[in-house]
């Protein structure tokens, strides 16, 4: 045996030792990694640094987890139920919803998908339409794939984007940034200038209506308050839902920093359209506590699937 | 050289013994975190051939229909859910030429609009959410003012709410949440739930039967008036433009002492939980005030 072949042998003798010893290190990993609830909590009790002007900090790196059972809680949140781990309501309206186990029953990818789909969909907090408006909001969600704008690569828009990612702060500006994920919250990376040196609003029949509005902010206590007007009508109000707006369309975001958390939270008020505001459920995200990470780039939104759709499914 | 062939010998049983105790050690885990998370859950791991308790054999059922469902969501930690909360059908029969519902169960609404060419009036809107009932001009009638009108009937709304909750999907959601108090038995080999309703159908006792393919296939009340009903399902299956797996009824029939009042044949229906919203007008809730 040629000494390669012998030390190939031992290599893989050694390797084949050190694997078990790997697989155990990745076990303790995954089963130290805390739950959400657990992370939300721990972050929430640290202490929320403030500006030199006396305002909390909200600037940095939020959604720092980063990992999509947060993202999807968050995602779902907005639509009205929050999935945990172990337990589940409609936090809207705090029915509980009848749970079960994980089964071990194999899946495809289709059966998850329509899963995903009806969840979505099952909140309760949903924007109260004018009656008018009940057969266009069924029908524009029926035919999302050809009627939502964000799926052919148009931006998502306020309030449709959420939470910013990063976040920069003056005393007199908020820099909001929103990289693109893949059509779920914006297809497009995009950014907000937020004056908040008390600026008032441009008179709207001044206002080139655009997708992300002109927003203001100013501070409410310890709350960041971003008053935006100024809307087109071309961006639905969730990823889910077909609800759409009109250019009268008010929205109110509300920035609330506890500790290591931001909380989001807007209300839509649209009288053209809608019977009553619209206050969505809570979003919460955590700072990245890495001093040092940075936003990845996005992938470009290049719609490409529709010419192969042979079904309205759809997200 | 036996010294190094010995050592290789050596290693690879080393290696061989550490992936058996790991192995075993990950399995243990695994069985370990299984029954840590069922716990947290507190709720058995449905167990269909046994039909063991009533929420089993109504876990079954909602399975079936393709209720509880699992998102591909959260690394497989994301339990099964009743996915259910609003659905859309539109059916004919006898003696209705149209009969169009929208429904929610959370809150619980319910908008029936049917044409009965012999009835009087031959077209109604009857709506009901929660304790409230009216009868609507148009689809939303009152909710704007100088667009239709919604007048009270406040006297329907046990009946009306009744229809919400003996449809299949209402029967599992009101008997899950009925807890201990559902109880199961078997009748001429089919598996049959009991249960008390609650609120304000809480006089109310539910049987539900359902057949070897864990399909409801008959509901009964008992109830005081006209909350005695008996209805039967029948031809289940994915009836949405957009498939979601959600089986629908393709026939109900609805009885009365033991006499067909009902026979709808179901031509569509939107499992997808569609846009259905059933605010109250103003004047209703302030009918139900005074």
């Amino acid at each position: 045996m040629s000494h390669f072949g012998r030390s190939r042998i031992f290599t893989a003798a050694a390797a084949l030792c050190l694997l078990p010893m790997a697989a155990v290190a990745q076990q303790q990993e995954r089963k130290q990694m805390p739950l959400p609830q657990d992370q939300l909590k721990q972050a929430k009790s640290l202490p929320t640094p403030k500006t030199a002007d006396g305002h909390p900090d909200l600037s940095g790196l939020w959604n720092g987890l980063g990992d999509p059972l947060v993202g999807s809680r968050n995602q779902l949140s907005n639509a009205g139920i929050e999935v945990a781990a172990d337990s589940t309501e409609d936090i809207y309206t705090n029915t509980d919803i009848a749970t079960f186990p994980p089964d071990s029953k194999r899946r495809n990818s289709s059966d998850g998908e329509r899963a995903n789909t009806l969840l979505r969909r099952m909140g309760s907090n949903k924007p109260i339409y004018k009656p008018e408006y009940w057969a266009r909001v069924q029908n524009f969600d029926a035919n999302s794939n050809e009627d939502d704008p964000a799926y052919h690569c148009m931006a998502a828009g306020v309030p449709r984007i959420g939470v910013a990612s990063q976040i920069g702060q003056s005393p007199t500006r908020l820099i909001l940034i929103y990289p693109g994920q893949g059509g779920l919250l914006a297809t497009q990376t995009t950014y907000r200038v937020v004056p908040t040196d008390g600026r008032k609003h441009t008179p709207l029949d001044d206002l080139d209506p655009t997708w992300n509005g002109e927003a203001i902010g100013h501070w409410e206590g310890d709350t960041m308050v971003i008053d935006t007007i100024g809307f087109n009508s071309s961006t639905f109000l969730d990823q889910v839902g077909g609800y759409f707006h009109s250019e009268n369309m008010h929205v109110v975001e509300r920035l609330h920093r506890d500790g290591n958390t931001l909380t989001w939270q807007a209300t839509i008020d649209d009288p053209d359209v809608l019977l009553k505001p619209w206050t969505t459920n809570k979003r919460v995200v955590l700072l990245n506590p890495d001093p040092g990470a940075v936003l990845p780039e996005s992938m470009p939104c290049s719609e490409r699937d529709f010419a192969h759709a042979v079904t309205k499914e759809h997200h | 050289m036996p010294t190094k062939a010995r050592i290789i010998q050596m290693l690879l049983v080393t290696a061989v013994a550490a992936l058996a105790l790991r192995t075993a050690d990950t399995w243990g885990n695994e069985v370990k975190e299984t029954a840590v998370r069922t716990s947290a859950i507190a709720t058995p791991e449905p167990k269909p051939a046994d039909v063991p308790d009533a929420r089993a054999a109504l876990a079954a059922a909602a399975d079936a229909l393709g209720m509880l469902r699992t998102a591909g969501l959260g690394g497989g930690r994301t339990p099964r859910l009743d996915v259910i909360n609003t659905m859309e059908f539109w059916a004919s029969g006898t003696p209705f030429a149209d009969y169009h519902v929208v429904l929610a169960y959370n809150p619980p609404g319910m908008r029936v609009e049917l044409t009965n060419p012999n009835g009087n009036p031959q077209h109604a809107i009857e709506v009901v959410n929660g304790k409230y009932a009216w009868n609507e001009s148009e689809v939303g009638g009152g909710l704007i003012s100088g667009k239709g009108t919604a007048t009270p009937d406040m006297a329907t709304a046990d009946v009306r709410l009744l229809r919400l909750w003996i449809l299949p999907y209402g029967v599992i959601k009101a008997g899950l949440a009925a807890g201990d108090r559902a109880k199961v038995s078997t009748e001429n080999g089919a598996t049959v739930v009991t249960f008390p309703l609650t609120g304000q159908l809480a006089a109310v006792t539910v049987k539900a039967t359902i057949d070897d393919k864990n399909f409801i296939t008959k509901v009964e009340t008992q109830g005081p008036g006209n909350l005695s009903t008996e209805t039967e399902y029948s031809d289940y299956a994915d009836r949405g433009e957009i498939p979601t797996d959600v089986q629908f009824p393709g026939h109900i029939v609805r009885k009365q002492g033991g006499k067909t009042v009902v026979d709808l044949t179901v031509k569509k229906a939107d499992g997808n939980n569609p846009y259905v919203i059933i605010p109250v007008p103003d004047n209703v809730m302030n009918a139900s005030a005074k």
